[in-house]
């Protein structure tokens, strides 16, 4: 239990996805605007990253290892993870309008989130259990979501402030994003 | 183009498509199939020879999973992995044990931990700590031992030295458990 | 030939993927903590992207829109499996230090974008053009960065187990936060400041 307890704030806080290991900084820098919008996001992309966890683990332990196949690895998580995208947005559109127009436009630009397949890769290589990249994806959404909110609560408040003129827009988000890996640099304590 | 839009062009393209790669994909692991399991083999032998010079060859008992280091067909001591989850993910190192059981060396094999801090479990002043250590003493200098950490990479240190220590134990374990 | 060369040179300043269009951040940033990894990532970047413009310029014709983004992520994670083998077989080393980002070339968005945006409509030679272009622009990027990043990190410059030189005074006293993942943040904030402030337009 202990160990599931660190995996998951190993993943949100210590290894962030964002501010250590660098996946989906388009999406950090794209859809950090706004509040609402970021929020929307991150709950998407954590809603996929355990669904692709949860699909991925027994696809590579039951059949790509059993037949030596595991150079289709990258091939076949893909396909898993844009099939997966398109039915999460269909089974969305059908029972609940609200959330589809909340999340609607996001789900299909999570495909290509490197967030997504990175968690993916991160639960083979790390030889987790079946648990622990559940745990490890839950974990690695909640520091996504986490930083995004973040982010986008001090981008909200950075457009009215008066950087120096070069500075204005991305270099200033870019340097935002150092100050904030540095604070979560703090985290690492926690897992000693 | 008529025939292009209906609904089995389509699916019959990715199939098509789908088709040559895994051709592709299966011929290039043939190719290097036989490359990458000799990288991996060759190096662990590199760091084998780092931890024992006078080495000339050596063998693998797959059965306690143990490297013998072999000089004149003579063992000079042993060799085995150990592994221990660092900052940034798991770490796995060469630990050498001399005939008598006292630490030869270890070898950072590999290691996720931060650039310029963690990652400096692989430079020689760390690893140079190791040699001539008795199990016991394997453990960092405010926990009593005699390993001094790195500055700013604690926890990557003291990884490395519960991941050594464990194993040693375990595997001196074993080994008496077999004999 | 005029258009190859106009199709080559775009990618180099005017719409560089990394300053100008901010795209492909995730490897620029994550292996640019040293030159070796750099130049390791730019070429297996620049092939992957030059292949897959090739295919994809070809059977521009045959692939209707509806399965043309699967067909798309096929090919390109075809190509990345093979980049990522050769890699594993031959340089074992340079493999091991970029990790998981080889593989993750797949999602690189310079990449499925150049797809779609031009090679699914353009013919093969100006396809050619586009990727090579897209590739330096990418290569000068991440060299750039991981040099800032090198430099000021390890107060050294190392290229493949080469000694090049020590900067004086920083040898002994390397800015470490350079090299770990902040370090990152604030050297790509800088450089887009100043190539601003020189009159270059980054996108947003």
């Amino acid at each position: 239990m202990s160990n599931l307890i660190a995996i998951f704030f190993g993943m949100a806080l210590v290894n962030n996805m964002v501010l250590v290991k660098f996946l989906g900084l388009c999406p950090f820098f794209g859809v950090s605007k706004k509040l609402k919008s970021a929020l929307s996001m991150g709950i998407a992309v954590l809603l996929v990253m355990v669904v692709a966890s949860v699909v991925t683990w027994p696809i590579f332990h039951f059949l790509l290892v059993p037949y030596n196949v595991e150079f289709m690895r990258t091939v076949i998580f893909i396909l898993v993870i844009a099939s997966l995208v398109q039915i999460i947005e269909m089974t969305i559109k059908r029972t609940n309008l609200t959330l589809y127009n909340a999340l609607g436009i996001y789900l299909p630009l999570i495909t290509t989130n490197c967030a997504v397949l990175g968690i993916t890769f991160i639960n083979i290589d790390q030889a987790y259990t079946f648990p622990e990249s559940i745990i490890a994806a839950l974990g690695a959404g909640a520091g996504f979501t986490l930083v995004l909110i973040i982010m986008s609560g001090i981008r909200e408040r950075l457009d009215m402030a008066d950087p120096p003129l070069a500075f204005k827009g991305t270099p200033i988000a870019f340097i935002t994003a150092m100050l904030l890996g540095l604070c979560f640099l703090a985290f690492g304590g926690i897992i000693g | 183009m008529g025939a292009r839009k209906n609904g089995f062009y389509p699916v019959m393209l990715l199939t098509l498509i789908v088709f040559i790669s895994i051709v592709a994909l299966t011929l290039t692991n043939a190719v290097t199939k036989d490359k990458i399991e000799l990288a991996k083999k060759d190096e662990i032998a590199e760091m084998l020879i780092t931890l024992f010079p006078k080495m000339e060859g050596f063998t693998y008992d797959e059965k306690s999973d143990l490297y013998i280091p072999l000089a004149e067909q003579q063992p000079l001591g042993y060799a085995f992995m150990a592994e221990k989850s660092g900052y940034g993910g798991a770490i796995s190192i060469l630990v050498g044990l001399e005939p008598d059981t006292t630490l030869r060396g270890i070898r950072i094999i590999s290691q996720q931990e931060t650039p310029g801090l963690g990652s400096r479990i692989a430079e020689s002043f760390f690893l140079q700590q190791f040699p001539g250590l008795a199990v016991d003493d394997v453990e960092l200098t405010r926990k009593g031992g005699e390993v001094d950490a790195i500055t700013g990479a604690t926890i990557s240190s003291s990884a490395v030295v519960e991941g050594v220590r464990k194993a040693i134990l375990d595997k001196l374990n074993q080994l008496r458990r077999e004999t | 030939m005029h258009s190859f060369t106009k199709n080559f040179l775009k990618g180099i300043i005017r719409s560089n993927p990394t300053f100008i269009l901010l795209l492909g951040l995730c490897p620029t940033l994550a292996v640019s903590t040293s030159l070796d990894n750099a130049v390791g990532m730019a070429a297996a970047f620049t092939s992957v992207l030059l292949a897959s413009n090739i295919i994809i310029s070809l059977i521009r014709n045959y692939v209707p829109i509806r399965v043309r983004i699967p067909v798309f992520i096929v090919i390109i994670a075809t190509l990345v499996t093979i980049v990522d083998l050769i890699l594993q077989g031959f340089i074992p080393a340079l493999s091991k230090s970029l990790g998981m980002y080889i593989p993750l070339i797949v999602v690189n968005c310079i990449i499925l974008g150049r797809a779609e945006a031009f090679a699914s409509k353009d013919n093969t030679t100006n396809s050619i053009a586009d990727a090579l272009g897209m590739g330096v622009g990418f290569a000068w990027a991440i060299v750039l960065i991981s040099l800032i990043r090198q430099l000021l990190g390890t107060g050294a410059l190392d290229l493949f187990g080469h000694h090049l030189f020590t900067v004086p005074g920083l040898g002994d006293n390397p800015v470490t936060i350079f090299l770990l993942p902040m370090g990152a943040f604030f050297a790509i904030g800088v450089l887009l400041a100043l190539f601003r402030w020189m009159g270059v337009s980054t996108g947003e």
